[in-house]
């Protein structure tokens, strides 16, 4: 019969002889089951809370967009007859066009750019239905529509970063204001990601609702649609019903181009998506290496407790007590911390639970979000949590209890043992005094827990460098595409046309559009008959006594594309400068900016010509857009030769050089005209006033500071930076958890020894030296294999999210010198300072009685 | 060299007071052989820590060399053990990841003391182990142990030797070769206390001071007479 009571009360002293060692390990797992426990679920959390939001707000199946510029009649496009084919629910025509929104309130300056969206409420906006959370006002309605009536909701994370409340007003392109009646969440913007452009912050993008009708007159396209979303039965066939949609409406519109895009191909759900799935590995990871540093700290006191125990372990087995029961005590032990820890983790997994979905309610937005807590998540931390640690004590217990009794008894067996790999310094000289080598002897004396706390600081600091890792990565590659924006031209402000207008001022009467008598439609509608001069307005700029500009603007061209080799294919944004005169050209890694045949070539980035397995010289065809007879265009494929690549980490950037005017008038048939212009402003002229004044014109679609792209990413950045020092400091604390436990096991174990040398005089500060320098070579071992572990994890990790995610960057991995003296000095310091937690215990020691004692 | 003067140390068990020792004066001349006799539990290893430094008396004062250092402060203390006495214990206490010849290096280095090494070999040459040094603890018999923790002790060459049952885990032969090699001590002008339970051993030292539940119940030569070593049986 068990005695229980005996048993528990038994491994309980045992528990309080070491309560110090017995918290640290059992924090460790708290932070490892923790992790697991409050985190386990975020990735259920995510993708059941984004399945919902989409399924509730009509998250589009298909959505047919229109090329750049390019434009159907509303009235003809649903004369096709859509929505009757097999498989569609529903479908909604809109119009989507970049703007510029100044939000400026009380002097606050909110210059951005961003899109207008014209809705089509009257149909009831069945597709990619907006939402307005609770106390956000209101959404459009029918009677928001009418000629006189400028009436919009606006992106929530926008109006929310500003303040922007129903009341404000905006002003878009064009001079138009607009009053807010709400603000709202749409599925295709549950994040923002810009058509084009690097990196851009919530705040930085705004996103304009407002009905169909007034969307057209706002844009001077009555009439016009140009991006419609289908809404599809459960069950129908999506690739069906696009080649249906595409072959239809190409027939339809013969001269214009256009694309078809999946819901599964939505740039944003696939990042939402899959964000979840990788931030789940990342937790799982971080939560096993803290589980497997636990299990080290209790691999490491179990065998100090059963070795302490030897003796008695011995003695049981000479009264022929079952080896069972000679196990059962140290194995109750290592049994008691684990439930100990499990059960601190599981507080730390509500708590962290929390905190994140808190943190997940402000960073993404969502109409729903169920943040039920994940049972499973729980059950698994709770299984691994107590089952890592105490399969660690099962070891040193096994082992003890096969060694003979005679062995276990004999009087000073271990105590008097050198042991372990002493004898290596017999064959391995060490320089110094005894004194230094002391520390050296003391590692090998027992290998097994140098080498496991070795590997428990190892865990710890490649879970640092990992982040510091991703961070640095991150940063350099910013840094790279910054340096590659502004080694020249750093002051200058980039201008999206909402057109192609004549490159040569004067060249067209400027006549206002807007006002156009009786606004006849063909007239407005074909843009290079009658249509504002932005150009010649902006070479008036750069004239006069105080001028703006510093000159006349660069006029260049900006075309999606398709950059196709072989079996690959990827897009890219095409830009046309004149290489001889632009204000900024790419920086070259290899090749040269032109050809000197003259042919037609391309600049693409590093990463692109990896993709593509290109090189300097080698031919790829692109597909661009070319102009045809009736204003719109048709995507087209011209075969062009690789001149150079340059060192923007952004893959999409391509350039060309616009004097290959063979390409430009051949190829995209738009001679002499531009869509893109590159200004700097004049000496003592800020970018906000330059920005202020273009955004005054008309044509002028947005307009963008190049310097404040770092602005955006700095301010990201800062997020991410927090979130990092977090985990800088739990991660710090485990590597002093997991020393201390190590630390306090040496001392604890060696406590006669360092009882002799008191004996002899020698100072506490002296044995706390020598514990220190033992440490330290722990520690910086420990360290460095944690910063190559690290290392290979942030490859690993990196690499499996460029595959899915990222692939539109170049990244190279990379660590800063920086990082790993901070990681080196983390670690190295935090394990060498461990002893001094040690000096109390020892100045407190009884000297006497720790000799006296034998066992 | 040693003076006790009127030395008790209590130990409050709770409601218990053990008296370790009560009442002890006593003094030990330089070059002074001297075997602490007594019981289990009679307070000899207390006496012995107390005279060392390791412990601190109840009531009574210690003076030691002159007696101007006042041993109530722990940096003293410290220091007194450094340069004044030296310990070799029942059951050695030698560092076990040291070498033989290590273990002694260990206390010249900590003395800063130049050519340790070679020191450290002709000190262990000196008890006989020569031929041992590289050896650990662990590989060595206990009457060698025994030598190195005597070699150890010896290398501080500190003027006062305290033994505490240095024989106590050495069989017969062993443990006569040991009290050899101490007495020899005291001929070259070391203070040697030896502390045992064994009359026997006693009777090798021309004043032995017998304890009784932490008293002196005799200070003198042997009772059962006068021996040399060799004469020894037990
Ligand atoms: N730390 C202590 N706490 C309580 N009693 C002690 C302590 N150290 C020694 N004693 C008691 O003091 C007495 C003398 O002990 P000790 O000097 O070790 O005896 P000896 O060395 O003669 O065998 C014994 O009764 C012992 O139980
Ligand atoms: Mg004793």
């Amino acid at each position: 019969m068990v005695n229980w009571n005996m048993w528990l009360r038994w491994s309980w002293r045992d528990l309080r002889a070491r309560w110090l060692q017995v918290t640290a390990i059992a924090m460790i797992i708290a932070l490892g089951t923790g992790v697991f426990a409050g985190l386990g679920g975020q990735e259920k959390w995510r993708v059941d809370s984004l399945d919902e939001s989409y399924e509730r707000l009509n998250m589009y199946d298909l959505r047919l967009k229109f090329n750049d510029d390019t434009y159907v009649d509303q009235a003809e496009f649903e004369a096709l007859g859509l929505e009757e084919l097999p498989g569609v629910e529903a479908l909604e025509t809109r119009l989507v066009t970049q703007t510029q929104v100044d939000a400026s309130e009380n002097g606050d300056d909110i210059l951005v750019q961003g899109l207008l969206i014209g809705v089509d409420v009257a149909a009831g906006n069945p597709v990619n239905t907006l939402y307005v959370p609770d106390g956000n006002g209101r959404l459009l309605a029918d009677t928001d529509i009418g000629p006189e009536k400028n009436i919009a909701v606006l992106e929530w994370k926008f109006a929310d970063h500003h303040g922007l409340e129903p009341g404000a007003t905006l002003e878009l392109s064009g001079g138009h204001v607009v009053d807010l009646v709400g603000a709202v969440h749409s599925p295709e913007y549950f994040q923002i990601i810009p058509e084009e452009g690097f990196f851009i912050d919530d705040s930085e993008y705004a996103v304009v609702f407002v009905p169909l009708a007034t969307a057209q007159r706002l844009t001077q396209h009555p009439g016009d649609v140009n991006n419609v979303a289908f809404l599809l039965e459960d069950g129908a066939d999506a690739a069906a019903v696009q080649a249906e949609v595409e072959s239809r409406v190409s027939e339809s519109f013969p001269a214009r181009g256009f694309e078809i895009d999946l819901r599964d191909d939505d740039p944003v759900a696939e990042i939402l998506y899959s964000d979840a799935e990788n931030d789940q590995v990342t937790w799982n990871t971080v939560a096993f290496l803290f589980l497997i540093g636990a299990s080290l700290g209790a691999f490491n006191l179990a065998g100090r407790i059963v070795e302490a125990q030897r003796r008695q372990i011995g003695i049981g087995m000479a009264l022929g007590v079952p080896r069972r029961w000679i196990a059962f005590r140290p194995l109750l032990v290592g049994f008691q911390i684990a439930v100990l820890g499990t059960i601190f983790g599981l507080g730390v997994g509500v708590g962290l639970s929390l905190l994140f979905s808190s943190l997940f309610e402000t960073l993404l937005p969502l109409p729903y979000w169920d943040l039920s807590f994940y049972v499973p998540g729980f059950i698994r931390a709770t299984l691994l949590g107590v089952l890592l640690p105490f399969l660690a004590t099962l070891i040193p217990v096994w082992r003890a209890v096969r060694v003979p009794p005679i062995d276990a008894i004999q009087s000073g067996h271990l105590v008097a043992k050198g042991g372990g790999l002493s004898w290596v310094t017999q064959y391995v000289p060490i320089p110094g005094k005894s004194f230094s080598q002391m520390p050296v002897k003391n590692l090998l004396r027992s290998p097994w827990r140098t080498v496991l706390t070795m590997f428990g600081i190892a865990m710890a600091i490649a879970l640092l460098t990992m982040f510091v890792g991703f961070l640095d990565t991150f940063v350099a590659t910013i840094e790279q595409a910054e340096d590659a924006y502004l080694h020249e031209g750093a002051d200058r402000l980039i201008i999206n046309l909402n057109s192609f207008y004549p490159s040569a001022p004067g060249m067209v009467p400027a006549v206002d559009a807007e006002v156009q008598p009786g606004g006849d439609k063909q007239a407005v509608d074909s843009d290079l008959l009658v249509m504002p001069d932005p150009v010649g307005d902006l070479v008036a700029l750069a004239q006069g006594d105080n001028p703006l500009l510093a000159a006349a603007p660069e006029t260049a061209l900006f075309l999606g594309g398709r950059l196709i080799a072989g079996d690959t294919d990827l897009e890219v944004a095409l830009e046309l400068h004149d290489m001889a005169t632009a204000i900024w050209r790419p920086d070259l890694v290899d090749g040269s900016l032109t050809l000197e045949s003259g042919e037609p070539g391309i600049i693409i980035s590093e990463k692109a010509a990896e993709d593509l397995g290109l090189s300097v010289g080698d031919t790829v065809q692109l597909e661009h857009p070319q102009q045809s007879d009736e204003a719109g265009f048709t995507n087209v494929v011209t075969e062009v030769t690789v001149s150079g690549i340059h060192n923007n980490p952004l893959r999409a950037l391509t350039y060309m050089d616009s004097a290959t005017t063979d390409f430009v008038a051949e190829r995209l048939q738009i001679q002499g005209v531009t869509n893109y212009l590159v200004v700097q402003p004049a000496d003592g002229v800020s970018g906000d006033d330059v920005k202020r004044v273009l955004f005054e014109q008309h044509g002028v679609a947005a307009v963008q500071e190049i310097a404040d792209i770092s602005e955006a990413v700095d301010e990201a950045l800062k997020i991410f930076t927090q979130v990092l020092r977090i985990i800088q400091a739990v991660v710090v604390f485990m590597a002093f958890l997991i020393a201390f436990n190590s630390t306090s096991i040496s001392v604890d174990e060696r406590v006669r020894e360092i009882a002799t040398m008191f004996a002899f005089g020698l100072r506490i500060r002296t044995v706390t030296r020598m514990q220190m320098v033992e440490n330290l070579i722990t520690g910086t071992l420990g360290t460095l294999i944690g910063m190559g572990m690290g290392w290979i994890m942030l490859n690993a990790m990196l690499v499996a999210r460029i595959e899915e995610q990222l692939a539109d960057f170049k990244f190279e991995v990379t660590v800063a010198p920086l990082t790993l003296l901070v990681s080196l000095l983390l670690g190295v310091l935090t394990v060498g300072l461990t002893p001094l937690f040690s000096i109390r215990r020892m100045r407190k020691m009884d000297i006497p009685s720790t000799l006296r004692v034998m066992e | 060299m040693i003076k006790l003067e009127n030395i008790s140390k209590r130990y409050e068990m709770g409601e218990i007071t053990v008296s370790a020792l009560d009442g002890i004066s006593l003094e030990v001349g330089k070059g002074e052989f001297v075997v602490v006799l007594g019981p289990s539990g009679s307070g000899k290893t207390t006496l012995l820590n107390i005279i060392g430094a390791l412990d601190v008396p109840t009531e009574g004062q210690v003076h030691i060399n002159g007696g101007n250092l006042s041993l109530t402060k722990k940096a003293n203390r410290f220091k007194f053990r450094r340069e004044t006495v030296s310990f070799i214990f029942q059951t050695f206490n030698l560092f076990p990841s040291l070498t033989a010849l290590e273990n002694v290096q260990f206390v010249l280095d900590m003395a800063n003391e130049p050519n340790s090494r070679d020191k450290a070999m002709a000190v262990l040459a000196d008890v006989g182990l020569g031929d041992r040094v590289e050896h650990f603890p662990h590989e060595l018999s206990g009457g060698e142990q025994q030598r190195v923790a005597i070699a150890r002790a010896l290398a501080t060459g500190n003027p006062v030797l305290l033994a505490d049952e240095p024989t106590g885990e050495l069989d017969f032969k062993t443990g006569i070769q040991i009290l050899e090699l101490l007495k020899r001590q005291a001929e070259t002008g070391k203070t040697v206390l030896v502390v045992t339970h064994n009359r026997e051993i006693s009777r090798i030292a021309d004043r032995v001071v017998e304890l009784s539940s932490g008293k002196i119940v005799s200070d003198g030569p042997p009772r059962t007479g006068k021996a040399e070593i060799a004469e020894l049986q037990w």
